[in-house]
């Protein structure tokens, strides 16, 4: 889990270009959104595509996001249960 | 109509007002140091494309030099861009994301992108400005047709200023970009406008 | 401040989902009749999306404008060449008159189509390299109007799903400069891979029918289409014996300057819009019989158009509706080509029905659901892009007519 969250952390950075952000930088239990990373609507998608591509986990709608993307723990949480690949 | 401050901006050389500016490195590169030296405070500008880091950076050099109070919202000035490749890099980088059925993840930042006058409505934001926003795609570099959509867009009895620009980029390391301040009362007509955005092209 | 002098609209043509010319597309408004449903034409796998499509071919698009099956052509020029010699022969323009009037045609795809088709062509760089010509947007622009004739000048507004209706803003604007007496302007786009997948990326796409303003809806359904007016000074017009239409009495945009995408909550964007265009008009909310809003049918849009309409209008909303479940969002083209929707509402005197709606939206608004007879003197008529781009026209009845 520890290894996932970390891999997480970079992940993310690359896949929403958060140039200015280092993993050491990201509050794993900090929430995404709003006032954490300051993330918006289509880095929510730009998750969603990212979550496709690495684990294999496919959301049809963009609302469940919003559940899973609450920070990065609860993310990956959510990946080690449901991840195909 | 009267040019209140203006920017000329290559690969090769970025001058303000007259005043040559140091710039380092090249391509994208060079924007974000830009960024970094002059900017610094919006890290949505990384997530931006080329088209929108260009016109953002030279927005930004342009409006500080403006002595006014920024980030105010207003009614009264809009932004009018033109270019000749709308927004081709963007456009490539985004047909990569669907082009090989193995590997089809299309993008939504890279699509959102894909409208070149995404540009403008970055500038709007990041300035509050709440006027008439717009970007016209043109067969070439063509001075008199740039100055005629200034003069159409000021028929808008609210628009006071506009911020005007040539924003043209092929590639990641081809760019020309102009960028005018132009302020509705002046000597300035529109033929006025349109010569001395030629001149400044020569000098590109 | 008083009204400004109105733009003559001395013609108008448009092709979509429901009809190849106005003829067409009034009949169908009139028995309720859809043009969207499952992809046909564009070649693609994703056939779970309803879309509106132009029921041609190229090919047969081709033959209806005598252009050789061979010509280098897109689909986006072929469409707006359909539209566009509708409005010419209504307006009365013949090809001699072409080198004093402006051409202004908006679009974001351009030549996408075939780009999309031949791009590992163009990388390999062996064949159909003649295309890439093809792939800006001004390029699209310059084959329709070439089609025809000579201009004056030919420009391309590029503001996403709001191009045509800025292309008329930048004509009437044009007009009222002293710039031009005659401006043709409007908006052709043809459905892509590239955008299909793109909205689709957005999650925006419903894969049942839209429904603007109804409380399930759940995205927009991807259309096509062109069309154009033909704008005129008054005295340009009279001098020549050609009647009014319609007038434009009143146009604004305004930026929303919220996000790239989402509108804002209170459509701050959408308000300064219908605010200015009725400004420019002289007239009061309660001038206005009928708004054709923007209504893509995402949860997004349509709850921040709600908040615009309410704010404008207040309590009493004037009739409303999106004619997008006939056509699909037609992306760039959707402000001409519901602009002439406007135009055969006002003269055949009729609301078109906001189809598929059966529950009000959080807001409580409740659009116009059955095509009914009405009498329309001002219409109002939304388009909005992202970028934060936000337009409407205010058409209204000719003096005397």
């Amino acid at each position: 889990m520890k290894e996932l969250i970390e891999e997480l952390k970079v992940k993310i950075i690359e896949a929403l270009n958060l140039e200015e952000v280092r993993p050491e930088d990201i509050d794993e239990n900090a929430s995404l959104f709003g006032d954490g990373l300051g993330l918006d609507s289509i880095d929510a998608l730009e998750l969603i595509v990212m979550m496709e591509r690495n684990y294999g986990i496919k959301l049809k709608d963009p609302a469940q996001g919003k559940e899973i993307f609450k920070s990065i723990t609860v993310m990956a949480d959510y990946i080690q249960k449901n991840r195909t690949k | 109509m009267r040019i209140k401050k203006w920017l000329s901006f290559s690969p090769d050389s970025l001058s303000l007002n007259g005043e040559t500016l140091g710039v380092v490195g090249g391509g994208v590169e060079m924007l974000h140091e830009l960024y970094r030296r002059k900017v610094g405070d919006y890290p949505k500008f990384f997530k931006m494309d080329m088209l929108g880091k260009l016109g953002f950076v030279a927005s930004e050099l342009l409006l500080q030099s403006e002595d006014a109070p920024r980030f105010v919202p207003r009614e009264d000035r809009s932004v009018v861009f033109c270019n000749r490749s709308a927004s081709l890099v963007a456009d490539r980088r985004y047909q990569e994301t669907i082009s090989d059925a193995d590997n089809y993840y299309p993008s939504p930042a890279l699509f959102v992108y894909t409208l070149p006058n995404i540009v403008t409505g970055e500038i709007a934001i990041r300035n509050k400005y709440y006027g008439e926003t717009s970007f016209v795609v043109l067969e070439k570099f063509d001075p008199e047709q740039i100055a005629m959509h200034v003069a159409a867009a000021f028929q808008d009895p609210v628009c006071q200023s506009q911020l005007v620009g040539w924003t043209e980029c092929s590639d990641e390391s081809h760019w020309q970009c102009l960028m005018l301040l132009v302020e509705r009362e002046g000597e300035l007509d529109r033929h006025g406008l349109a010569a001395t955005l030629e001149r400044m092209f020569t000098s590109l | 401040m008083g009204a400004a002098a109105p733009v003559w609209i001395t013609g108008s043509g448009v092709v979509s989902a429901i009809g190849l010319d106005k003829r067409e597309c009034l009949a169908s408004l009139l028995a309720e009749r859809s043009g969207v449903g499952e992809v046909q034409y564009l070649q693609t796998s994703h056939h779970e999306f309803p879309v509106g499509e132009v029921k041609l071919s190229n090919g047969q698009m081709r033959e209806r404008l005598g252009i050789a099956p061979d010509a280098l052509t897109t689909r986006t020029a072929l469409m707006g060449m359909l539209a566009l010699q509708e409005a010419l022969q209504e307006a009365e323009v013949s090809a001699g008159m072409l080198p004093e009037t402006a051409f202004i045609s908006g679009t974001t795809v351009g030549g996408m189509d075939k780009s999309e088709q031949y791009y590992l062509d163009f990388l390999s760089g062996e064949s159909h390299m003649e295309y890439i010509a093809l792939h800006d947007c001004g390029s699209c622009s310059e084959a329709v109007a070439q089609h025809f004739g000579e201009w004056a000048m030919v420009t391309t507004p590029s503001t996403a799903c709001s191009s045509a209706a800025n292309a008329i803003i930048l004509g009437a604007n044009m007009i009222r400069c002293g710039e031009a007496d005659m401006v043709v302007a409007g908006g052709s786009e043809c459905i892509t891979k590239f955008h299909l997948n793109g909205f689709h990326s957005l999650m925006i796409l419903d894969e049942r029918p839209c429904r603007p303003f109804d409380a399930t809806r759940n995205g927009l359904n991807l259309g096509e289409g062109a069309a154009y007016l033909v704008l005129e000074s008054a005295e340009h017009a009279q001098r020549r014996g050609v009647p009014a239409q319609a007038v434009l009495s009143g146009y604004g945009n305004g930026c929303d300057a919220f996000h790239q995408t989402a509108s804002s909550p209170d459509g701050e964007g959408a308000f300064l819009a219908m605010k200015e265009a009725l400004e420019m008009a002289g007239l009061s909310p309660q001038d206005v019989g009928y708004v054709n809003a923007h209504g893509t049918g995402t949860p997004n849009n349509d709850l921040s158009e709600s908040h615009a309409l309410r704010r404008i209008f207040g309590p009493q909303l004037p009739p409303f509706s999106s004619t997008k479940p006939f056509t699909g969002h037609t992306t760039s083209a959707s402000g001409s080509i519901e602009a002439v929707f406007c135009l055969l509402a006002m003269r055949n005197g009729f609301i078109p029905a906001n189809l598929n709606w059966s529950q009000p939206i959080e807001e409580g608004l409740v659009p116009v659901t059955a095509t009914r007879e009405a009498g329309l003197e001002h219409v109002l008529c939304n388009a909005f892009g992202f970028g934060g781009n936000d337009s409407s026209l205010l058409f209204s009845k000719p003096v005397g007519r």
